[in-house]
């Protein structure tokens, strides 16, 4: 830590090392969006219920807006935008574009790391497991019957191969 | 959020150490799902937050000789995926994995849950049941609680200011036992709980030779319901009568709420029903073992 209370954290986001000056009380989720422009983690609650802000790290999904962005010094961070970009979509994104499983998409990013955080440990999970991993996140325009469908759309169409980490 | 000094020791003697030095302008940060809502919501919050997540002391899940020793910075999750949690103290998943969402439980600890204390905390029956005691340290040294006596009120405990909670130990006889828990709320997930409710046996020969009945969110804290304990201990497994008198007895040893969850009314008919089912649940555990 610097002496005015300055801490410079560096941390694996997506597979390229970041680096920021942050304040102690800096969360993850503003150090991604503010120091390093990842504006796909959303703010919403700000307090870990609705899960806008989820994103794995070193492998778990967490609430970036409860974790200081300190404690993710040396970290494994992957947040929606190392699944996939224009170029290319991460098959749960895919899905979720092609079955309309959003509407107003603030919740999608949150969504889907969910989903892949699922995914990662349990690659055929039922219905009632992907509700289950879903319950820390919230929408509050579409509904989750397609968000249930893509995801399972996904198991059916990729069984086996969708832990496999894609870059974008 | 107000700005704070950010301190990360490796060692308990340091943060001990810290936590006396500093008093109440320390606070000791766990899993932070509970600190950083407290945090942001504050505007008079410690001059030092201090992550305890590098201390080593607070960490794993292990056998000891007196019993079943967790960490207090073990995770929801890490309880949920234990082998010895499964194999010992089951019921303990049972609980964990009603707290919460996934993100939560990734990152909240049970010695966080116990620190804050709410009367609704979902690991406190089950440990409560099990007999379960805390260790608590600070720089003149540890001391052991009963978790009965560790939770004093909401957001209460007999932790003093300069102490840490290190861990959990289930006794060794405890361990294995048969033990239920049941968690009422008003949807599936993320919720409060209404009621929580555990129970643990010991049948011998037929007969309830101990039974344990631990009841969370209808008092200031989790409460052992000993009258209706009473009721079960010594009669012969089987009599459902007399599983139902002892959940209408644990009904008056409650102190239920009104509040906008629930009614205080509705929460004595769940603390009836969640006592019957965690009965005989853990007997039919009991007889079928």
């Amino acid at each position: 830590m610097r002496g005015d209370g300055v801490h410079e954290i560096e941390l694996t986001v997506n597979g390229v090392v970041r680096r920021a000056q942050v304040s102690p009380e800096t969360t993850l989720l503003a150090a991604l969006r503010d120091s390093w422009g990842l504006t796909g983690s959303k703010l919403g609650c700000d307090v870990g219920d609705c899960g806008a802000c989820t994103v794995l790290v070193d492998g778990l999904s967490i609430n970036s807006c409860l974790l200081l962005a300190v404690q993710a010094n040396g970290r494994d961070v992957v947040t929606i935008e190392g699944l996939g970009g224009f170029e290319y979509l991460h098959p749960l994104q895919a899905a979720f574009e092609r079955l309309s499983s959003y509407q107003c998409g603030f919740c999608a990013p949150g969504m889907i790391i969910s989903a892949k955080a699922l995914l990662d440990e349990n690659p055929a999970p039922t219905e009632l497991q992907i509700r289950e991993a879903l319950s820390g996140n919230l929408c509050r325009c579409t509904g989750y019957t397609k968000v249930i469908d893509a995801i399972t759309e996904v198991c059916r169409d990729h069984a086996g191969a969708v832990g496999v980490e894609q870059s974008v | 959020m107000k700005t704070f000094e950010y301190i990360a020791p490796e060692s308990l003697d340091d943060a001990l150490e810290a936590m006396e030095r500093h008093g109440s302008d320390l606070k000791p940060l766990a899993g932070g799902t509970d600190l950083l809502v407290d945090l942001k919501h504050t505007l008079n919050g410690p001059r030092i937050v201090m992550d305890i997540s590098g201390v080593p002391e607070l960490r794993g899940i292990e056998e000891t000789p007196a019993g079943l020793r967790i960490g207090a910075m073990v995770t929801h999750t890490e309880i949920e995926q234990a082998p010895l949690i499964a194999e010992h103290a089951p019921a303990m998943i049972a609980a964990a994995v009603t707290i919460g969402a996934v993100q939560t439980r990734n990152m909240g600890t049970i010695g966080g849950n116990l620190v804050t204390c709410v009367p609704s905390l979902d690991s406190g029956p089950v440990l409560v049941a099990l007999d379960a005691l805390v260790t608590m340290a600070g720089v003149g040294g540890k001391r052991q609680l009963p978790l009965t006596e560790f939770f004093l009120g909401p957001r209460q405990t007999a932790l003093a200011p300069d102490e840490l909670l290190i861990d959990i130990l289930i006794p060794t006889a405890m361990l294995g036992r048969p033990t239920s828990f049941r968690k009422f709320g008003l949807r599936k997930g993320q919720a409060l709980a209404l009621v929580n409710v555990a129970a643990n046996v010991k049948v011998e020969e037929g007969r309830i030779a101990e039974t344990r009945i631990a009841l969370g969110a209808v008092s200031p804290t989790v409460i052992r319901a000993v009258n209706a304990e009473g009721i079960v201990t010594g009669k012969e497994v089987g009599d459902t009568a007399v599983l139902r008198e002892a959940a209408q007895t644990a009904v008056t040893e409650a102190r239920p709420i009104d509040d906008f969850r629930a009614s205080a009314a509705y929460r004595r008919e769940l603390i009836a029903v969640g006592t019957f089912r965690v009965l005989e649940e853990a007997l039919a555990q009991a007889t079928t073992a």
